[in-house]
């Protein structure tokens, strides 16, 4: 009974709190403001509050209850948009970016239990927003990058769930979301654990097949609605329920594809079933640029360009002209869009370093984006593809307070965010950290860590049956040499490196009579080693202790 | 850097650009003075051969040129249609789906890749159509695609639009997986012998029996709800309707006869028996149900269940009257289908015109596309090979191979082709996205990717290369 009394006591008080930090307003002044709706006010003011922009303009005056941050020599924009992230979501699968970049990984955390009469993987009503962690804390470094808002998905598979739009603020997961569902995802990949479909052949089939088996659940359904008498109930299943939205064009179906071929086998897909279709990655999109434009299919493109790396450049092979050529195209891609009139927006496609993003977009300036064509596409073009313009990605009054401030060229290497705005929230900028050593990263920051020298012993979670083996390193500097050894025989480790980010090597095992190649991540904390083995086949995950 | 010369031209092969071919438009065409190896009416010498909208419009002897058209002259040389492969994998980014025996909802249309350099090569080897299989994995495997080689095209201008469709079925080792592992995890699928492969079949078509019957009832008003549209088992009613065609894998001559008491059981014809190499054991049940025999001319006993075979196969099937074909089933072989057909000229005495139709017009028949390929007569597409010397010959070369009028490939440009690749190769190895990171050292050579497994599923490695 006292409880009960106190709850709207607690509740009234939480409002005030509220209402205290909306109430705060901020006047950003003497600023370079690029609205991206209008024009560029070369000196003006952006008066925030309650959440919302209040005023913009050049002669607008500071209100006097509101805390003035001098933007003098500083560039205002709307809050940067990154359209396809795995943000927020617990265990991100690792999406590589460039060649095959389209397959998604298989998940390396916990599968969760689920009912569906399908496998995991084949499940559309997979949600994000049902996997999204709480809290803002974990934006921090996107935040500092300049982004406010963010499309999140974050499972693997061949139906990937439907994703969200969410803002990089607010303590509870419905305070963060702005738009869910978004759209349905696909990747054209396997599901792994001997488990059908196993090849891309099977991934098509599966994909069809899931498609019809909707179309005639939701004619079976209406059916049953209308007269339901003398009709056998039909069976509610969820899994196909999801794709309603999709097969009826009602939400986007987004589909992972950056080659020619894979974007072209999305198309046919996408008219074969009359989808809202879009393409994410889009890496070779500009040869079909035509086709996209007919079929009116945007583009969710990776500014992770496809880079060179060690375990890919083996000395007795030239590269095939075809991967030199994907590499050298790569930042031409969203100028050929933009020249052919399809819609696109930039994303990160899990890019290494958060300043490469907008280092990368203005090499798609350099190779002749319009700059602003460029800001759109991280800004109010973004917004358009995610269906938040309303709402989001441009500076003007009424709408939700999303603001960044970027001292020099915001494609610039010398460019540092100074204040970001989310939700009209304001987050402080940390000193902007300081430059690695050696930016290239090509050798790795040498390992300043304990060394990972040492005998594991650990499980390889291969699906239904685990396999034991024993992990040998030998760690000097940043190089790591050893052997690992299961029931498949003992295999070399090749290419291994340790940085503070953990280590990493390459080898190959005897499988069926073939050598199988695997590359092989993860860390040592104490006694405890975990990561991910990763091989044609498909990733599992292992973990085990380090033997006294 | 580079190993060998071998290494040399095939990594120089290997990146020839579709784009280079791709903007040649169709010219009218003549070949003069060519020695015409017609695969339909013999051989003629000193022969003119006019190509006009990618159709062959005029065979005959001092053919007057056109205004605008290409002439060459192929005096000395030797003219053929276009190479014909009954069996292949080529273009498939995927080859196997082997999780169930039964994947006839799989197509292989779905996964071609026409940046597949094996279709140049096989351009340049002769070769202007193949049938395009699912793997041997699966009972019933998946649905195929017929394709015209047209590198440099589009994706979906490959399949030939009229072809009718088709499915892999397939029988034996590769099936029951008797000599592959389990990968670790995965369960041992069923079925495990050959008469489970049997029953496989015989309950696929029972199924399909009764789907068919769901809907002709559902359509009929007898039932309410709508039955699934079940993609495994429509092409399994197109087969029981006469509309799909059979491509059987299987080396034994029990096992072929099994399937044809199968298909005679549901009433259906078998399209071709593929590799069939004890298929002489049964040539006269073969010949009578009017179903073809795809075969290699050689790879005797080059694993258990081919051990009976014989080189005297080709010779006895058509001795008996069976359509036989010679296939490569191998992206490498698939270039020199011409001297595979002249060995069942020297194994039991096949006569040259005949062992030259097992590559051209046999197995047009055999995929039902004879109405528009596989032979040099008027109203065909121009699907056209110029040869240096008699294809038969080991000194022969294909100099010029043309599909439907547009030449594809054309040796005297193919020099000018990699030179101007590899000075791209030099312009794109100096950006520095395309420089190998320093510091990665220390490592050694991997190997040349012509000595690795294939980057296919793990289930082509398990099946015996897919044979």
């Amino acid at each position: 009974m006292r409880s009960k009394l106190l709850l709207p006591l607690v509740a009234a008080f939480c409002l005030l709190l509220t209402a205290q930090a909306y109430g705060q307003s901020y006047a950003i002044t003497n600023a370079r403001i690029v609205t991206v709706s209008g024009a560029t006010i070369e000196k003006g003011a952006v008066v925030i509050r309650n959440g919302l922009i209040e005023a913009v303009g050049a002669n607008v005056a500071p209100p006097a209850d509101a805390q003035i941050f001098d933007a003098a020599g500083l560039t205002v924009y709307p809050g940067f948009i990154d359209a396809l992230t795995n943000l927020g979501m617990p265990a991100a699968p690792a999406r590589a970016g460039g060649p095959g970049g389209g397959q998604a990984a298989q998940p390396t955390g916990t599968t969760p239990t689920s009912n569906s009469n399908y496998p995991a993987g084949l499940r559309p009503e997979d949600e994000a927003v049902n996997d999204l962690r709480a809290g803002e804390a974990q934006f921090e470094a996107n935040r500092n990058a300049g982004f406010t808002t963010v499309l999140t998905t974050g499972r693997s598979g061949i139906f990937n769930g439907r994703s969200a739009v969410i803002d990089l603020a607010g303590e509870t997961v419905s305070a963060m979301v702005i738009k869910s569902p978004f759209a349905q995802h696909i990747t054209f990949s396997t599901i792994g654990g001997g488990q059908y479909p196993a090849s891309l052949l099977g991934t098509f089939a599966a994909i069809r097949q899931m498609f019809y088996d909707a179309q005639r659940q939701q004619e079976i359904e209406k059916a049953y609605a209308a007269n339901p008498r003398g009709m056998k109930r039909p069976d509610a299943d969820r899994s196909l329920v999801a794709l309603y939205p999709a097969i009826n064009r009602e939400i986007p179906a987004v589909f992972a594809a950056n080659r020619e071929i894979e974007i072209i086998r999305a198309l046919d897909l996408i008219k074969e079933f009359k989808l809202n279709g879009v393409i994410a990655g889009g890496t070779e999109s500009w040869k079909v640029a035509d086709r996209l434009k007919a079929q009116n299919v945007s583009v969710l493109l990776s500014l992770n360009f496809p880079k060179r790396t060690a375990s890919s450049s083996p000395d007795a092979d030239p590269e095939p002209l075809e991967t030199l050529r994907f590499r050298a195209e790569a930042p031409k891609c969203a100028a050929k869009l933009a020249a052919a009139g399809v819609r696109f927006a930039f994303q990160s496609d899990n890019i290494r370093s958060l300043g490469d993003f907008f280092v990368n977009a203005g090499k798609a300036v350099e190779s002749g984006l319009n700059k602003e064509a460029a800001i759109r596409a991280m800004t109010l073009g973004a917004a358009e593809l995610l269906g938040v313009d309303k709402t989001l990605g441009s500076i003007e009054a009424g709408k939700i307070a999303n603001i960044v401030v970027v001292k020099g060229d915001v494609f610039g290497k010398d460019r540092a965010v100074t204040h970001v705005f989310v939700d009209g929230k304001y987050f402080e900028q940390k000193e902007p950290p300081k430059r690695d050593a050696n930016p290239s990263g090509a050798s790795g920051p040498s390992a300043s860590g304990p060394s990972v020298t040492g005998r594991y012993t650990v499980t390889i979670e291969v699906p239904g049956q685990p396999l034991a083996a024993t992990l040998t390193f030998s760690q000097s500097g940043p190089t790591l040499t050893g052997t690992m050894v299961s029931q498949l025989g003992t295999s070399q480790i090749k290419n291994g490196r340790v940085s503070t980010d953990g280590f990493s090597f390459g080898s190959s095992v005897e499988f069926g009579g073939a050598a199988i190649d695997i590359s092989v991540s993860g860390k040592v904390s104490g006694d405890q080693i975990s990561g991910t083995i990763d091989s044609p086949q498909g990733a599992v995950p292992f973990s085990g202790t380090k033997n006294p | 850097m580079r190993k060998s010369l071998a290494i040399l031209i095939l990594t120089s092969l290997s990146i020839v650009s579709p784009m280079f071919v791709f903007a040649q438009a169709k010219n009218d065409i003549l070949i003069k003075n060519a020695t015409v190896m017609t695969a339909a009416k013999g051989t003629l010498e000193n022969t003119d051969i006019l190509v006009q909208n990618g159709k062959i419009v005029k065979i005959g002897k001092n053919i007057a040129a056109p205004a605008g058209a290409r002439v060459i002259d192929a005096s000395g040389k030797y003219v053929t249609p276009g190479i014909i492969d009954c069996h292949s994998h080529s273009m498939l980014d995927a080859i196997n789906e082997g999780v169930f025996s039964v994947t006839s909802m799989t197509r292989t249309r779905d996964v071609l890749n026409p940046t597949d350099i094996t279709i140049y090569r096989a351009l340049a080897g002769g070769v202007t159509a193949a049938n395009l299989l699912h793997g041997s994995a699966n009972s019933i495997g998946g649905q195929n695609t017929t394709v015209k080689f047209k590198w440099g095209h589009p994706v979906e201008d490959y399949p030939i639009a009229d072809a009718p469709p088709g499915i892999k079925f397939a029988m034996g080792e590769n099936v029951k997986r008797a000599t592959s592992f389990a990968a670790p995890g995965s369960a041992v699928r069923y079925p495990r012998t050959r008469m489970g492969v049997v029953e496989t079949m015989r309950d696929a078509f029972l199924r399909a029996r009764d789907y068919k019957q769901a809907w002709a009832d559902y359509k009929a008003g007898k039932t309410k709800v709508q039955p699934r549209k079940d993609l495994e088992l429509e092409p399994l009613v197109e087969i029981l309707e006469g509309k799909r065609l059979v491509h059987a894998h299987g080396y034994r001559s029990d096992e072929h006869l099994n399937l044809l008491l199968l298909a005679d059981e549901f009433g259906f014809k078998v399209a071709t028996l593929q590799h069939g190499l004890e298929a002489y054991k049964i040539a006269p049940e073969i010949a009578k149900r009017g179903t073809g025999v795809s075969i290699f001319t050689d790879s005797w006993s080059y694993k258990l269940e081919a051990y009976d075979a014989i080189p005297y196969n080709a010779y006895i099937l058509w001795k008996n009257g069976v359509n036989v074909s010679i296939n490569s089933d191998s992206d490498e072989r698939m270039r020199r289908l011409n001297l595979d057909a002249a060995k069942v000229m020297k194994y039991g005495g096949v006569p040259e015109e005949d062992a030259f139709k097992m590559i051209t017009i046999n197995p047009a028949k055999q995929l039902g596309i004879d109405k528009r390929t596989g032979s040099i007569e008027i109203g065909k597409d121009a699907d056209i090979v110029i040869w240096n010397a008699h294809p038969f010959s080991v000194y022969s070369r294909v100099e010029m191979t043309m599909v439907e009028g547009e030449v594809l490939f054309d040796r005297a440009k193919d020099a000018d082709m990699r030179r101007a690749m590899a000075a791209e190769r030099d312009a794109l190895e100096k950006l520095d996205v395309n420089k190998a990171p320093s510091g990665g050292g220390g490592t050694s050579p991997r190997i040349p990717s012509e000595m690795r497994v294939k980057d296919r599923d793990e289930a082509d490695q398990a099946d015996g290369g897919n044979r």
